[in-house]
């Protein structure tokens, strides 16, 4: 059984394209990045499998059921999580309140949910500042924070939107080795969409390209780092040309 | 029994909200015997019911963020049962109470059904039509006694069946229970599910929804609950006044005070609506007192919009808002579930 599957998900904005005839499989305990240009359909994507967008065509298939058009809640009571690229969450709350609404969609005991709360934040290395508001933290912490709230609803498939956008290069370091910490602890799958090059090439197993709503390639990172069409997407044309001419490829 | 418990204990409050509470407690019981004139007594009941009001209306409009306008519906909704009960069958205040609070709950759930398909303005704005609505329909409606509203039969002193008594001091008693009552409901609803996931909701839809929060259906939930708030407020209004008409419990002017009373004090914190009502009510009471004669006409509804407006552009939290900074600010440190 295909752990995430998607077949031939199409999506359109009053005329705009945003995917379409996008196809792809994802096994259990994958890492796998997608990247692109801006406006090149990720976060589309993203909420098509979530459930934010009902796709015009196609299916999504989570652990072998149907879960085209279910709404965000019901995407993750099957397990699936979802981080945003913007944190914004209660400013009453405290941090470890705010992960906690996390943990109260799997249990509606306090205690319980507060323990589970408290083990995802030691996870993602919180626990000092759990008393914080969030609107004391970094913005650093504050993605976080994000990454603990949907951690804390036990998914099995964590979908991670830019987590380090906006990072400076020693917290997005930072961001890698705890992504790696709850890779390897939680038995998670990842699917994570990013712009930062540096977080998607050394932890994914394998890359999917997406470029004009369309996927445009898909293979393990050192191929997609040198895939023509790649290139062209990201850096035109030109100098995919050029680059051919000099004899790099 | 945990739910008793959380309910039950303040113990995460700070030691200076712990002690307002005690002396709010203090105040209420000892007001009836220090104060003896019937005027200042009757502000204090109504006082308490707004309390009410705005205690429930909090869940929703401070807690949840969907500004509600229509509390006046299932207030009327709830009297309106009560006092025809008694008037038509004769049914004592114990029985027709229960059945006018699930009379205001049910058209809270149906109406929040339909109406949370709404967000923000469109929602406040539905609000509103549904509440004109039913004003209208009861103004016009002469089985229920129409624009000239009904009558509660006089009954022999004291009937505590019937909730008629001489005194107002029954009332000041009955009315402090049914608040502490809320308050405790509300301790125990900060600490609850329910009450982190209206926070999260308030807070960003898109988020609480992929945190696994069914929004439509919590929402539904809290506006029920503020609609028993509501019809508990409203079955001791009609036996309090042993009168009551469209205009007095079904108007907009009512959810609107409720709203502002909530928002003045601090909508989202624990003691925002007491503060608000505190402040409001007797300001209310006491201006149309002394303008009413004198034909100033509006110069209250003035002195309301101006606070708005000042609270709105320095502290939107309201005066607890302001509270807390100060606090915050003493401390040097945030303090953890507050409000």
């Amino acid at each position: 059984m295909v752990f995430l599957e998607v077949v031939e998900l199409a999506k359109r904005f009053a005329g705009v394209v945003a995917n379409s005839d996008i196809s792809f499989q994802i096994e259990k305990g994958e890492i796998v990045g997608l990247i692109g240009p801006n406006g090149a359909g990720k976060t589309t994507l993203f909420n098509c499998i979530v459930g934010f967008h009902k796709p015009d065509q196609g299916i999504v298939r989570f652990k072998g059921k149907d879960i085209t058009g279910f709404k965000p809640f019901q995407t993750n009571r099957e397990g699936i999580g979802r981080t945003f690229q913007i944190v914004r969450i209660s400013g009453d709350l405290t941090v470890v309140e705010n992960v906690m609404v996390g943990a109260f969609c799997r249990t509606s005991d306090r205690q319980t949910a507060k323990e589970m709360a408290s083990e995802v934040l030691h996870l993602v290395e919180l626990e000092k500042e759990a008393e914080a508001r969030l609107t004391e933290l970094p913005v650093a912490a504050q993605k976080r924070v994000g990454l603990a709230m949907a951690l804390a609803t036990r998914p099995e498939l964590l979908m991670l939107d830019e987590v380090a956008a906006g990072l400076n290069p020693k917290e997005t370091e930072k961001m890698v080795a705890v992504l790696k910490k709850i890779y390897e602890a939680k038995d998670l799958t990842l699917f994570i969409t990013e712009h930062v090059m540096e977080v998607v090439m050394p932890i994914s197993q394998r890359i999917i390209v997406l470029d004009g709503g369309q996927k445009i390639a898909e293979g393990e990172p050192k191929d997609i780092a040198n895939n023509e069409q790649v290139i062209k997407a990201y850096l035109g044309e030109k100098y995919a040309e050029g680059r051919k001419d000099r004899g790099s490829v | 029994m945990s739910a008793l418990k959380d309910a039950l204990s303040f113990g995460d409050l700070p030691i200076s909200e712990r002690i307002g509470f005690l002396i709010f407690i203090i105040s209420c019981l000892a007001f009836p015997w220090v104060t003896k004139g019937s005027f200042a007594q009757s502000v204090m009941i109504q006082f308490l019911i707004f309390c009410l009001y705005g205690l429930g209306w909090n869940l929703i409009g401070g807690y949840g963020g969907q500004v509600a306008l229509g509390q006046a519906k299932n207030v009327g909704m709830s009297a309106y049962t009560v006092a025809l009960m008694m008037v038509w069958w004769d049914v004592p205040f114990w029985v027709s109470t229960p059945l006018g609070v699930i009379v205001a709950t049910i058209e809270s759930f149906i109406l929040g059904y339909f109406l949370f398909r709404l967000k923000g303005h469109y929602f406040a704005i539905a609000t509103i039509c549904v509440s004109l609505v039913w004003q209208q329909l009861f103004i016009n409606w002469d089985l229920i006694g129409g624009a000239r509203g009904v009558e509660l039969p006089l009954r022999e002193t004291p009937n505590f069946l019937y909730m008629q008594f001489d005194s107002p001091i029954y009332y000041h008693y009955f009315a402090f229970l049914l608040v502490l009552g809320a308050i405790l409901f509300m301790n125990w609803f900060r600490k609850s599910r329910l009450g982190y996931q209206l926070r999260a909701i308030s807070a960003g839809e898109d988020i609480a929804e992929s945190l696994g929060i069914n929004i439509h259906w919590v929402k539904v939930k809290a506006y029920c609950i503020t609609g028993v708030f509501a019809g508990m407020g409203g079955a001791f209004y009609a036996v309090y006044y042993n009168y009551i008409d469209p205009f007095s419990v079904m108007h907009l002017e009512l959810s609107i005070m409720i709203a502002l009373m909530t928002m003045i004090g601090g909508a989202g914190s624990m003691w925002g609506p007491i503060i608000g009502a505190m402040i409001l009510i007797p300001l209310d009471r006491y201006l149309g007192t002394w303008l009413g004669g004198s034909g100033v006409v509006g110069v209250d509804f003035m002195i309301y919009a101006s606070m708005v407006m000042i609270i709105a552009a320095y502290e939107p939290r309201g005066i607890w808002g302001i509270i807390e900074k100060a606090r915050i600010r003493g401390s040097g440190y945030g303090f953890l579930g507050s409000g």
